[in-house]
């Protein structure tokens, strides 16, 4: 068997390759077509970090296409021409619950949440939201024509949100009180994507070694006895030829990307779950399998240690510190410049992917929101939630620029991103939000 | 009416072996006269072997095997010499039954008795060995969990029932974290049976609770939970409030827990609402169980948990499923398997097939996945401990070993465990292959395989915990083999009482129950809603309970006897049950009822095996006289020489189901079996489609009564179920059918394989005893770890140790 395991588990990926499915469970692969695509494909990702930010070093200087960027966003800066942020977007929901939960489950939904038993910090207790995220309505949209839909609709993944199910860690909604989880385990969310190929992994290493101990058992038998072990060497024989096969058909545009499956799913290991997750995301969108996802990290009042960045406070209770607490400010900078690192790596990958099928790069033909459920973090308000918009060519938008809009609802951005989309929707959530329709962005 | 004692029948027998040993001129032992050919060669020259091959053979064959479209059916059977005389004397030859009575009916029947129709004849002739079987589906099932739960510790449950309850008038639940951490003075500890509560308006109707405060108040409840069934099961949170539910999983911490059974801890609105949750459970093995509940600035509050068991109704989880100890979570093997084979009335694991195989490569993938993930809980190790490594490869060897359910050699540690850690690229890696490996190993998948040594003591305890638990021995008894503590009769009796009384030993023998009493049959039993309006989904799950509790109380209760279980005049009712079943005075849960003796005798007249037993819209007395025939009075019944299927529409509406009966099966054809059939159903009519006691049949009274022709030709008259039952609970071919039964559900062998004299011997066994079922149980595994006699298995097998 020795001979037969490859070098490096890169090396043995790359061999791996995926097919249809050999084996029960192996199951649900992607077809060899899936990767070729139209030429106006356009795909929305959403990205959440929670807590609010820092506006002075977050908003950029100057309006317009003439901006400079301030330090949170300056792992952006390469992608300053396809940039658009958009100040003056407010998420204007009242009603039940604290603004953490109606600024996570309102965020998406752009309307109220049912009364219910979640005591927040402040305000009444409060349940779910009461209608469909943006994200879910689009991807029902899509899946709706042919052209449009794919194997998933939708994918929502996370990093570091914690086992629980309630208003500060959903913000996806397929319906009024119908929360989506999203899945925050790359191995998960491999296994939902690729089928389980480290299964195969698995299976390739042994069977010889069950054949061979087949053999050897055998001997000791008599010949009635023996034809029961000879019928179960025959499956394994099968087995394995099997597996050989779909080894040998496995062809995909863009290769399963390299994750460890085995990764622990704790606290330190934020940042190499982000990656994965990101590579994931994209390589699932380059391959066709889902053209509307999420990316939430954690969780609003999500108490992240980022020790990665020397940062030892929970992210939540340094957003509560006053602004004059110069060493918390520094450490929220930190944190939400950390979060547009990610954002930039998962921008950066989509910009040198070349679109399957068509001209251009992947994110030409994707717009990433990158938002957060407060404005700012101490004074919890829903006011100018740091919104950025990123790629969106193929949307029609007109990026490079810095907008200032004055006291908008966030409903209506959600009217732009679902026409620029196809989707001729006039109102999106509470009704009276959605006044003076969608938000210019052309 | 008039029985034949025991003692008579017994005795009875043993004559009846007596002139056939003298006219065989063979003064030896029943063994040795099974054993050779120079018997069968001397049986050619018998009286009776010209006339067979003058008057019989033409159509039963040369060996009684049969002829195809003359007798069909092979020339086999469980009558004495009496009474196969004394059949060959009235119905053979056909339309000439004159030709053959007197001295050539008996001679022939000698003959053909010793030659190939008496059980001895067809063990001689075809020898029963011991074959290599894989493990059953129950098996595989049950030997995985156990596998992996040995590293964290042994489990079971005690008598007392219902959940731990901890209740807190604490309300601060902003924050989870906070609310398990909240310390109240207000707070209390009790047992609750069963979840259901409606608290209205206001807080606990309970003096401990008198400081609650209905804005805001939380129950926790723990314990473990025992489903009866293997499947999947749907758990149901009934509530206006907020509630999360773990079913087999105890790490209950958000980070590092795995998925909530029931996350429905959101409460939109105050309106009562169902959440839904699914977990695959095994059957008769325990599992942790814990709710939280709690309400907060809500109007109303309300709490119920319930579950739907596969094939089962919605029902809140009733109280003898709960007990309020902590057990260890389990792995369960979920995927599913393909029926094992049941060709020759019992499961057993002779089937090798793809479906078979894929099914243990994706679940030992499943397992191999669960390992990983809680490597270093069962490794005992955590992530920054120097010697993890070393402590992960000593888990790889342990688990292996007892896999293969014995210590494995320098060589084998090598091939499965080590070469592993050097081939893989990671400890998680290595336990992944190592896992895998040992769980598609044959060594695993074939319990009885042949190491090529002499048998030694790990073969003891493994024969004994595949017999007793369907699993793989545990600690306890892997010390008793790795100690030597095996070897003597003495210590190997005192191994079996303690495995006997396990909750393991429980699980299958309920699960025997259900094989023997054919409940299969009553799954999604429905009856006819304008016969029968009382009965429902509800009350068919009633009964099946009542069934299972009656089980218990009469197996492992205290005195418990085998005759109980037919002879028993109580039956356990609850509320619903108590008003159809003629006791409308009782209230609340299950609890054990006398009735009057004359209409209800034990499990032949449970409601809910009558009710499995019958049509739609009536009795079937046939169903239910073969059922008796069969299972209970231990006989051997043909399948019918036409399929005639029973059409109420062809019959004069005016008759009884006695005469309609009767009228259908009048040929004679039909009477060579119905004559048993018919008189045993009969005495049931009393009983309706649903079990209920009844005195009329279309308005003309009930006849329950009948002659019922035995085995050894006998004659007695019955006037209900309870000479039936009597008859049964004290005829020796009764009890050896029963033996029979067991023997080949415990061990999946069959019981000739392991010696002529085994089954007589169990028999006299369990009379000395008392009937009693444990001890039955116990002679069974022994008789199973001593293997069969030594020539009879090759010494291929491991089973054997004399």
């Amino acid at each position: 068997m020795t001979s037969s395991l490859p070098a490096t588990r890169r090396q043995f990926l790359r061999d791996l390759g995926v097919s249809a499915a050999a084996l029960p469970f192996l199951a649900g692969l992607p077809g060899l077509h899936a990767a070729a695509g139209g030429p106006g494909k356009q795909r929305l990702i959403i990205m959440f970090s929670p807590n609010g930010t820092i506006p002075w070093e977050f908003w950029p200087e100057g309006e317009g296409k003439d901006f400079q960027l301030k330090r949170i966003l300056q792992p952006l800066a390469p992608f300053r021409d396809q940039m658009l942020t958009l100040r003056g977007v407010h998420n204007k929901i009242q009603g039940d619950g604290d603004r953490h939960m109606r600024g996570m489950s309102c965020l998406l939904t752009g309307t109220e949440l049912f009364p219910g038993n979640i005591q927040g910090g402040s305000d009444t207790p409060a349940g779910w939201a009461s209608g469909i995220s943006i994200d879910q309505e689009l991807k029902n949209f899509l899946q709706s024509r042919e052209e449009t839909s794919t194997r998933f609709g939708s994918l929502e993944f996370g990093v570091a949100v914690p086992n629980r199910a309630d208003p500060w860690t959903r913000m996806s909604y397929s319906g009024p009180n119908k929360p989506v989880a999203p899945i925050d385990d790359p191995e998960q969310m491999l296994g939902r994507l690729y089928g389980k190929m480290k299964d195969k992994e698995s299976l390739t290493s042994i069977l010889d070694e069950v054949r061979e101990d087949l053999a050897l058992v055998s001997r000791k038998l008599d010949s009635e006895d023996k034809s029961r072990l000879e019928e179960h060497l025959t499956l394994v024989r099968e087995m394995e030829a099997e597996l050989q096969r779909s080894d040998e058909n496995s062809e995909l545009a863009h290769p399963v990307p390299e994750i460890d499956p085995d990764i622990e799913l704790v606290n330190d290991n934020t940042p190499r779950i982000s990656r994965m997750q990101i590579d994931l995301m994209v390589n699932a969108m380059a391959n066709d399998m889902t053209r509307i996802a999420t990316l939430q990290f954690m969780r609003s009042v999500g108490q992240a240690r980022m020790n990665w960045l020397g940062i030892k406070d929970g992210h939540h209770s340094l957003s509560h510190e006053p602004d004059k607490n110069q060493d918390a400010v520094e450490k929220l900078i930190k944190i939400n410049t950390w979060f547009a690192e990610e954002l930039a790596y998962l921008t950066r990958k989509l910009a040198d992917t070349p679109e399957p099928g068509a001209d251009g790069s992947m994110l030409d033909h994707t717009l990433i929101v990158w938002l957060n459920e407060l404005g700012k973090g101490n004074s919890h308000t829903l006011s100018d939630v740091p919104f950025v918009l990123l790629g969106g060519k193929a949307h029609g938008f007109q990026m490079g620029r810095s907008l200032q809009f004055d006291k908008v609802a966030h409903n209506r951005l959600w009217l732009s991103v679902a026409q620029s989309m196809g989707h001729e929707i006039t109102t999106f959530g509470t009704e009276n939000h959605c006044e003076g329709g969608a938000l210019n962005l052309s | 009416m008039r029985l034949p004692s025991s003692q008579n029948s017994f005795s009875f027998r043993f004559d009846s072996l007596l002139p056939r040993l003298v006219v065989f001129g063979l003064a030896c032992s029943v063994t040795e006269f099974s054993q050779g050919s120079p018997e069968v060669a001397s049986l050619e020259s018998h009286p009776g072997a010209a006339i067979y091959r003058k008057m019989c053979l033409e159509c039963h064959g040369e060996t009684g095997e049969g002829v195809e479209g003359k007798a069909d059916d092979p020339l086999y059977g469980n009558r004495d010499l009496e009474s196969l005389t004394g059949r060959i004397e009235r119905t053979m030859p056909e339309d000439e039954e004159d030709l053959c009575v007197g001295e050539d009916a008996r001679a022939v029947a000698e003959y053909i008795y010793d030659a190939f129709y008496s059980e001895a004849a067809r063990a001689r002739n075809t020898p029963a060995r011991v074959e290599l079987a894989r493990l059953t589906v129950p098996q595989y099932r049950n030997s995985v969990a156990d596998l992996i739960l040995g590293f964290r510790g042994q489990i079971g449950y005690g008598e007392e029932r219902g959940l731990r309850a901890y209740y807190y008038g604490g309300y601060k639940f902003n924050d989870r974290e906070e609310f398990r951490k909240e310390k109240k003075k207000d707070r209390f500890e009790t047992r609750d049976q069963q979840i259901r509560f409606d608290f209205g308006e206001g807080t606990p109707k309970r003096e401990e609770a008198r400081e609650f405060a209905p804005q805001g108040f939380s129950i926790r409840w723990e314990g473990v939970l025992l489903p009866e069934e293997t499947g999947e099961y749907e758990f149901v949170i009934r509530t206006r409030n907020g509630a999360t539910l773990w079913v087999n999983e105890n790490d209950h911490n958000e980070n590092t827990g795995t998925e909530k059974t029931i996350d429905a801890w959101v409460a939109p609105g105050n309106e009562v609402r169902d959440e839904k949750g699914t977990r695959y459970l095994i059957g008769g093995r325990p599992y942790p169980i814990r709710l939280e509940f709690f309400t907060y600035k809500e109007k109303a509050a309300s709490i119920e948990l319930l579950w739907k068991p596969p094939h089962g109704v919605l029902q809140t989880i009733p109280t003898h499923n709960l007990t309020p100890d902590w057990v260890h979570e389990s792995h369960v093997a979920s995927n599913p398997f393909p029926a094992d084979d049941r060709s020759v009335g019992y499961e057993r694991g002779t089937s090798v097939s793809k479906a078979w195989f894929d099914a243990v490569t994706a679940g030992g993938i499943d397992a191999a996945d669960y390992v990983v993930t809680h490597l270093d809980q069962l490794a005992k190790t955590k992530d920054d401990q120097p010697d993890r490594e070393k402590k992960i490869r000593e888990f790889g060897r342990l688990f292996t070993e007892r896999a293969f359910r014995r210590p494995l050699s320098k060589e084998e540690e090598k091939r499965f465990v080590l070469r592993h850690f050097d081939e893989a690229e990671n400890a998680e890696q290595a336990v992944k292959r190592i896992v895998l490996m040992a769980l598609t190993s044959p060594r695993f998948l074939y319990p009885n395989l042949s190491h090529g040594e002499e048998p030694d003591q790990w073969d003891i305890a493994n024969v004994l915990a595949l017999t007793l638990w369907d699993s793989l021995p545990d600690e306890r008894l892997r010390n008793r083999a790795s100690n030597g503590h095996l070897a003597n009769p003495n210590q190997l009796g005192g191994a079996v009482d303690q495995m006997v009384w396990d909750w393991r030993t429980k699980a299958k023998v309920r699960e025997f129950f259900h094989h023997w009493l054919e409940l299969e049959r009553a799954v999604e039993l429905s009856k006819d809603e304008t016969v029968y309006p009382e009965f429902n989904d509800s009350v068919l799950a009633d009964l099946r309970t009542s069934l299972d509790l009656f089980l218990e109380e009469a197996i492992w209760g205290e005195n418990a006897d085998y005759r109980q279980l037919l002879l028993a005049d109580y039956l356990y009712l609850n509320e619903r049950l108590g008003k159809l079943y003629g006791k409308p005075g009782i209230k609340g849960g299950f609890q054990k009822v006398s009735l009057d003796a004359n209409r209800r005798s034990g499990l032949i007249t449970h409601p809910f095996l009558l009710s499995s037993l019958a049509y739609h819209n009536s009795t079937s007395p046939i169903h239910r006289g073969v059922f008796l025939t069969r299972n209970i009075v231990g006989m051997t019944l043909k399948s019918p020489p036409m399929a005639n299927e029973f059409k109420e529409g062809k019959f004069d509406p005016n008759l009884t189901m006695r005469e309609k009966v009767t009228e259908m099966t009048r040929a004679k054809a039909c009477m060579a079996c119905h004559v048993t059939i018919n008189p045993l159903g009969f005495s049931l009519e009393h009983y309706d489609g649903i079990g209920r006691w009844q005195t009329k049949d279309r308005n003309k009274p009930v006849d329950a009564t009948s002659e019922f022709l035995t085995d050894s030709g006998e004659t007695i008259q019955l006037t209900g179920a309870r000479d039936v039952a009597e008859f049964a609970a004290n005829t020796p071919s009764a009890h050896r059918a029963f033996i029979q039964q067991v023997f080949h559900h415990l061990v999946k062998q069959p019981v000739l394989a392991y010696g002529p004299d085994t089954m007589e011997e169990l028999r006299s066994g369990f009379a000395e005893s008392g009937f009693n079922v444990p001890q039955l149980l116990k002679r069974v595994a022994l008789t199973a770890a001593q293997g069969p006699p030594a020539d009879s298995s090759g010494p291929e097998l491991s089973s054997a140790s004399r």
